[in-house]
């Protein structure tokens, strides 16, 4: 499908100049261009849901890049190859950098657009301040590059935009390409599969950085002109709005949307230069509010299911996996907490905690509300959440590790709302919790689901294996809890913590995941720490159970030891402080 | 050297003549005095905290990016070309720019950012388009021209020394004023409170029975109020067109990032990078200081995503 | 598919939009900017254009064929331009272009102009030495704008300058030249400052202009509103300095009021030219506009003459031909509004060049007139 449709695309470019008047070849061939970013803008914003205005200042710096080469030095062919390798290069390291400033641990999703923003001034103000280097705001002409017509750069765009858009859809249906919306739907849930997110949106940042920039290169040697407002944010904002009009999270709508635009544009603005804008501006809104997805989204609607009713054939088959993770047996106890402390200004939240938990265990964290339960889990998986003490898993001191690496060491924590990805299916969710494991294909996606034997047996005895194809929105809310413990265990954990698993379930369902839970641990000798309201759930399963109150650990012993203790019993009676 | 083929030089000119001063005697790159950089730095930081109020004022309480701002304080200044058109007071221009401002803001947040509140990215898209847009309607009605209007105050006064701007005191005053009636509205006022509220905890201020889509609703008035009282606040200073607002955005959105949701942040935001674009165009390069804010903004943001908000 | 669909929708508008021209009629491509920066003045360029093509027309027209203006918005940057060309020079087919853009757009364009082969007469002043064989000018350059200002300045007693401008070809080039034109006079730069084209804060550059001991003020900045940000921000600092600014014009001087008074404009129009030709032209434009009238300027009349030099040379090359008018295109003049116009310099035209000075009700009076200053070496291979 996708292939045939390559090809008349492909067959549409290069007989396209036979049919054209030269005013619609030339605007056609920057269209194409601009369709190019509008592909990488569609990449970032409506997959990885970074919204960026900065496509453009790489965009520019290619362009740049090459017309100050052809201008300054010249153009042989050995200079033309330079200047393509300049156009991709500069970019992509300036994309790294900026990249680097945008995604850190902690960062927003309005620090990004920010920066993206700053950037692009940045690059304008230098190329207006660069004199006769740039041209400053007259930009550079009168440069020799690649020696095409018209028809040349019609058909060289074209081709370009088929190979960039084909090569974009593989990728985002591949199942390396489904992180960038795993990261857009659940980017905690990511990091917490042992995902580092930071590093894969500033990889493709970077990427896509060097995209634009040999968008750039075709456009300095198709236009044989390069100016300032090439690079700037308000060229930026234009390809969000066509990304948006044409539908974002498409590929195809924003091709369509930057060709459709741009060309209109290039032949009513001349009548009409501000009714234009006015027009454009006000549909802009309408579809922002009202249709989020763009004109695409309007036009599937109308012709093929949603891919929440895919047919249950095109379900990939479940495939047990020997373990890849984990092998070699450790010394002592598997996790060792020492002196845990957790303060916000003078308020102590967690004070002196000093707990091992061993391979097999399965150890309740009870206590009630506000006795920092929630808090101790945090401090167990982010390495930064501490005020003092030392935390070891595995022997590792976890100080200063963010949640994924803290995840390589063998921890996997299943959240108390069921965090999933509710755009995703029950398979890709799967998929995505073996993505730090096994690198996926970022060209295929695979007819196979290969997951350790433990999580295949969630997906049974919850009858999630018939619902593979189904979107995770569609789920209900006991399906997308044993859902996540399922993730959580494909990830081959030696630790799974869990913040009340059992909140909101129905009694078959509790019964079930506590079969579950016993037998990963005493089967299969995971340890397991468990926040528990349900006291009979946590009498019935844990081999042991830890009392928190007020910050402190006041009871730490097995099951018979703290149901029959006088502390427990004040504790949950609300009576006097300990 | 060309000769002038049939005047002299006019009496005009040669009413004021320059100060002489021998041409021998060159002191090249004389600097301002400290003072007049001290005030410089003062009512330019006055003036970045008058411009990006409103702004703070939506952010703060909505955490949606008001990114028609520039829109805003066009439309202030143009009402103070109607109200010289209209040959009243030039100072009538502040009530009826908060009015129009405020009106036209309790439009759009009931049209355009009330069903964008769970999507801030969205929020800022949509009123980018909304700012296209009130752009192009000043356009259609009054011109791409450069508008004249009536200075709110003119001529120069002398402080500690320094022959300074009038105006420019004066902005100083009514960054204060704002500062001071907003710190009054949020600690002193039901409102004030309801929108504290509002910013720690949303569900439970809904909870408790604030009518909070009311508070929303004028929150955002009062941003776009007080953005348009900037931009008659702004007509002394800078051309009134079109789209003079634009110019102001990046800045104040910068700004408002760093301040997070604090008045108070915001004033130190606006004496810290105000300041730091005064020194770097005056000792280093005017360019360079036209990008200060937003790249040291940017900075401080990547080292503390809080920003000021903590001071 | 759904591309072809859109493509034909758009043929249709295309092929409607043209549908109305007239067979025989001689084609002029004017791309303005009608959006953007230049959308201030754009307006007045085009009715200059639009009476002289009426008049042109009322007398006959050229070789017995209509004049027919064809307007474009180039959005006043490089983008809009080259859509702006391309319309029309390979859709709308014109037999010439004359227009006032911005470098950046006149930049853009030139590659098409050249693929094209169409004349193009350019009818701004800029900062010179943009070379073409295509390309004719028939307003100033630095080298004829800036002397008549300087030396007036020193006249009256100035040594010691200082040069404000925005960050962009223009007023760098402006500033530039300035800089050794007073120093080749045995005039001081005390300072030279520049900030970016859309920058709206002035503060620091005035406090250093302040502290510099200048005599005489020099500014290059962008149309528009950098012009209007720093007066209102001069004024309100009180500086008083004899000032001279390189890129106002009389309408934009008019709409500051009281706070333009005294500032010194070169130019090689203002209204206030003491000529028949003028004369005749202003009443022109008042019958045919009457109150839609947008004050005549250094941009407009150029582009009014531009049209008659076309015309001229049209009639004497006998053909529209490309080949033939750029033959003669330097050797006819006019004598329009400004004088005796002939683009007989390496494309370019000697000017006569008048000192104005904007007064309080923002007219401006002409202080000095320079007759037919030369443009220089611009374009030595040409």
């Amino acid at each position: 499908m996708l292939g045939i449709l390559a090809l008349c695309a492909l067959a549409l470019v290069i007989v396209g100049p036979m049919f054209l008047d030269r005013f619609s070849m030339n605007v056609l061939t920057r269209s194409m261009i601009y369709a190019i970013l509008a592909i990488t803008v569609d990449l970032l914003w409506g997959y990885a849901g970074v919204l960026t205005f900065g496509q453009a200042a790489f965009f520019g710096v290619g362009a740049y890049a090459t017309a100050m080469l052809f201008t300054q030095v010249g153009s042989s062919p050995t200079l033309i190859g330079l200047a393509l390798v300049l156009a991709i290069i500069v970019p992509v390291v300036l994309g790294l950098i900026v990249g680097w400033l945008s995604f850190y641990y902690g960062s927003t999703p309005i620090y990004a657009t920010v920066i993206s923003l700053v950037f692009p001034i940045v690059v304008t103000q230098l190329i207006y301040s660069g004199g006769t280097l740039t041209g400053s705001s007259s930009g550079l002409v009168g440069y020799t590059g690649l020696p095409f017509g018209l028809e040349g750069f019609f058909r060289l765009s074209g081709i370009c935009l088929v190979i960039i858009a084909v090569g974009a859809l593989i990728f985002v249906r591949s199942d390396g390409g489904r992180i960038l919306t795993a990261i857009r739907d659940n980017e905690t849930r990511c990091a917490y599969l042992g995902l580092n997110t930071q590093r894969i949106k500033i990889v493709l940042m970077a990427v896509l950085a060097g995209v634009a920039g040999l968008a750039g290169f075709l456009f300095a040697n198709a236009s044989g002109v390069v100016a300032p407002e090439n690079t700037g944010f308000i060229f930026g904002t234009e390809l969000v709005v066509w990304t948006a009009l044409g539908g974002r999270g498409t590929i195809l709508g924003p091709v369509l949307g930057a060709i459709g635009i741009d060309y209109l544009s290039a032949n009513l603005s001349g009548e009409l230069p501000f009714l234009w804008q006015l027009i454009i501006g006000s549909l802009f809104i309408v579809m922002i509010i009202f249709l989020p997805n763009g004109l695409a989204a309007l036009v599937l609607r109308f012709t093929r299911r949603g891919r929440s009713e895919l047919p249950i054939e095109s379900s990939p088959e479940l495939v047990m996996k020997t373990s890849l993770h984990h092998k070699n047996s450790i010394d002592g106890p598997l996790l060792r907490i020492d002196k845990l402390e957790k303060s916000y200004g003078s308020q102590k939240v967690l004070q002196d905690i000093t707990l091992d938990v061993s391979p097999g265990e399965l150890v309740s964290l009870v206590g009630p509300n506000g006795a920092g339960k929630t808090t101790m889990m945090r401090c167990l998986t982010d390495g930064n959440e501490s005020s003092r003490g030392v935390v070891r898993v595995a022997g590792k001191d976890i100080a200063g590790m963010i949640p994924n690496q803290i995840v390589a060491l063998g921890v996997g924590r299943k959240f108390q709302v069921a965090s999933v990805f509710e755009s995703l299916t029950v398979a890709e969710c799967l998929r995505m919790a073996r993505a730090a494991l096994e690198t996926p294909s970022f060209v295929s996606d695979s007819d196979v689901l290969g997951l350790p034997s433990a999580a295949i047996e969630i997906l049974q005895l919850t009858g999630l294996d018939q619902r593979l194809s189904t979107q995770v929105s569609l789920l209900s809310h006991g399906q997308k809890q044993s859902l996540e413990l399922a993730m959580v265990v494909a990830l081959e954990p030696r630790m799974i913590l869990l913040d009340e698993p059992t909140a909101g379930l129905t009694k078959a369902e509790r019964t079930t995941i506590g079969a579950i839970l016993k037998k990963l641990t005493s089967e299969l000798g995971l340890a397991a720490i468990l926040v528990e309201h349900d006291l009979d759930f946590v009498r019935d399963i844990s081999s042991r159970i830890v009392v928190l109150h007020q910050g402190r650990l006041v009871l730490d012993g097995s099951v018979e030891e703290v149901v029959n203790s006088e502390i427990v019993k004040t504790i949950y009676s609300g009576g006097d402080h300990v | 050297m060309l000769i002038p083929a049939n005047s002299a030089p006019s009496s005009e000119l040669k009413a004021r003549p320059g100060p002489f001063v021998p041409a021998v005697i060159s002191i090249r790159n004389r600097e301002p005095t400290a003072m007049t950089l001290l005030l410089d730095i003062v009512t330019t930081a006055a003036i970045l905290f008058i411009v990006s109020a409103g702004l703070l004022a939506i952010f703060g309480v909505l955490e949606i990016v008001n990114f028609a701002h520039g829109a805003w304080l066009t439309v202030g200044a143009y009402c103070a070309v109607v109200t010289g058109g209209l040959g009243l007071n030039p100072w009538l221009a502040l009530p009826l720019a908060f009015v129009t401002g405020a009106v036209l803001g309790g439009v759009t947040e009931r049209l355009i950012v009330r069903p964008l509140y769970a999507r801030p990215l969205d929020a800022i898209l949509a009123t980018w388009g909304l700012g296209i847009v009130i752009g192009q309607l000043i356009t259609l009605w009054f011109g791409r021209d450069v508008q004249f209007t009536e200075n709110l105050l003119s001529g120069t006064i002398h402080v500690f020394g320094a022959n300074y701007s009038l105006y420019r005191i004066f902005a100083l005053a009514a960054a204060a004023v704002i500062g001071l009636g907003f710190a009054f509205l949020m600690e002193g006022t039901r409102l004030g409170l309801s929108a504290r509220a509002i910013i720690m905890n949303e569900p439970l201020a809904r909870a408790l029975g604030l009518d909070t889509s009311k508070i929303r609703l004028v929150t955002f008035m009062i941003g776009t109020g007080l953005t348009a009282l900037a931009g008659v606040l702004l007509t002394p200073l800078t051309s009134v067109d079109p789209t003079m607002g634009v110019a102001w955005l990046i800045g104040s959105f910068m700004l408002v990032m760093v301040a997070g949701s604090s008045f108070g942040a915001l004033a130190i935001a606006c004496l810290v990078f105000g300041g730091a674009q005064v020194l770097v165009s005056t000792f280093i390069s005017p360019i360079l200081g036209g990008i200060t804010v937003a790249v040291l903004s940017a900075l401080v943001l990547r080292i503390s995503s809080k920003g000021f908000a903590r001071v | 598919m759904k591309i072809s669909t859109l493509l034909a929708t758009v043929a249709g508008v295309m092929l409607a939009s043209s549908a109305f021209a007239a067979e025989d009629s001689i084609r002029i491509g004017v791309p303005v900017g009608l959006s953007g920066a230049n959308s201030v003045v754009a307006p007045s360029v085009v009715q200059s254009a639009e009476l002289a093509v009426e008049e042109i027309n009322a007398a006959g027209g050229v070789l017995g064929r209509q004049l027919e203006l064809v307007i474009a918005d180039d959005a006043s940057g490089a983008a809009g331009a080259q859509k702006a060309f391309d319309s029309l020079v390979f859709q709308k087919e014109v037999d010439v272009l004359i227009s006032m853009e911005t470098s950046a757009a006149r930049n853009a364009g030139l590659p098409i102009v050249s693929r094209g082969q169409v004349p193009y007469i350019y009818t701004s002043f800029y900062e010179g030495r943009s070379c073409n064989p295509n390309l004719f000018v028939d307003a100033w350059v630095p080298e004829q704008q800036v002397p008549p200002v300087v030396d007036y300045l020193s006249a009256d007693g100035a040594k010691k300058f200082f040069l404000i401008g925005s960050d962009y070809a223009f007023g760098r080039g402006m500033l530039e030249f300035a800089r050794s034109y007073v120093e080749s006079t045995g005039g001081e730069i005390v300072g030279e400052e520049y900030l970016p084209m859309d920058g709206s804060d002035w503060t620091a550059i005035i406090s250093k202009l302040k502290a510099s001991g200048a005599d005489a003020l020099i500014t290059s900045t962008a149309g528009g509103a950098p012009n209007v940000t720093l007066t209102k921000q001069l004024r309100g600092s009180g500086v008083e300095l004899p000032y001279a600014n390189l890129a106002v014009d009389e309408g934009t001087a008019k709409n500051m009021g009281a706070d333009a008074a005294g500032i010194l404009i070169s130019a090689s129009y203002v209204t206030g030219i003491e000529s028949t030709e003028n004369k005749a032209f202003l009443e022109a434009m008042k019958a045919k506009f009457g109150d839609d009238l947008r004050t005549p300027n250094d941009l407009s009349v150029p582009q009014y003459e531009a049209v008659y030099l076309y015309k001229a040379a049209v009639e004497k090359a006998g053909s529209t031909d490309t080949k033939a008018v750029l033959d003669v295109l330097d050797e006819v003049s006019y004598t329009g509004p400004r004088g005796r116009i002939q683009m007989s310099k390496q494309h370019h035209a000697p000017l006569t060049m008048y000192l104005g000075q904007v007064q309080e009700d923002g007219s401006v009076k002409v202080v000095g007139t320079f007759k037919d200053v030369d443009p220089g070496e611009q374009c030595p291979e040409l």
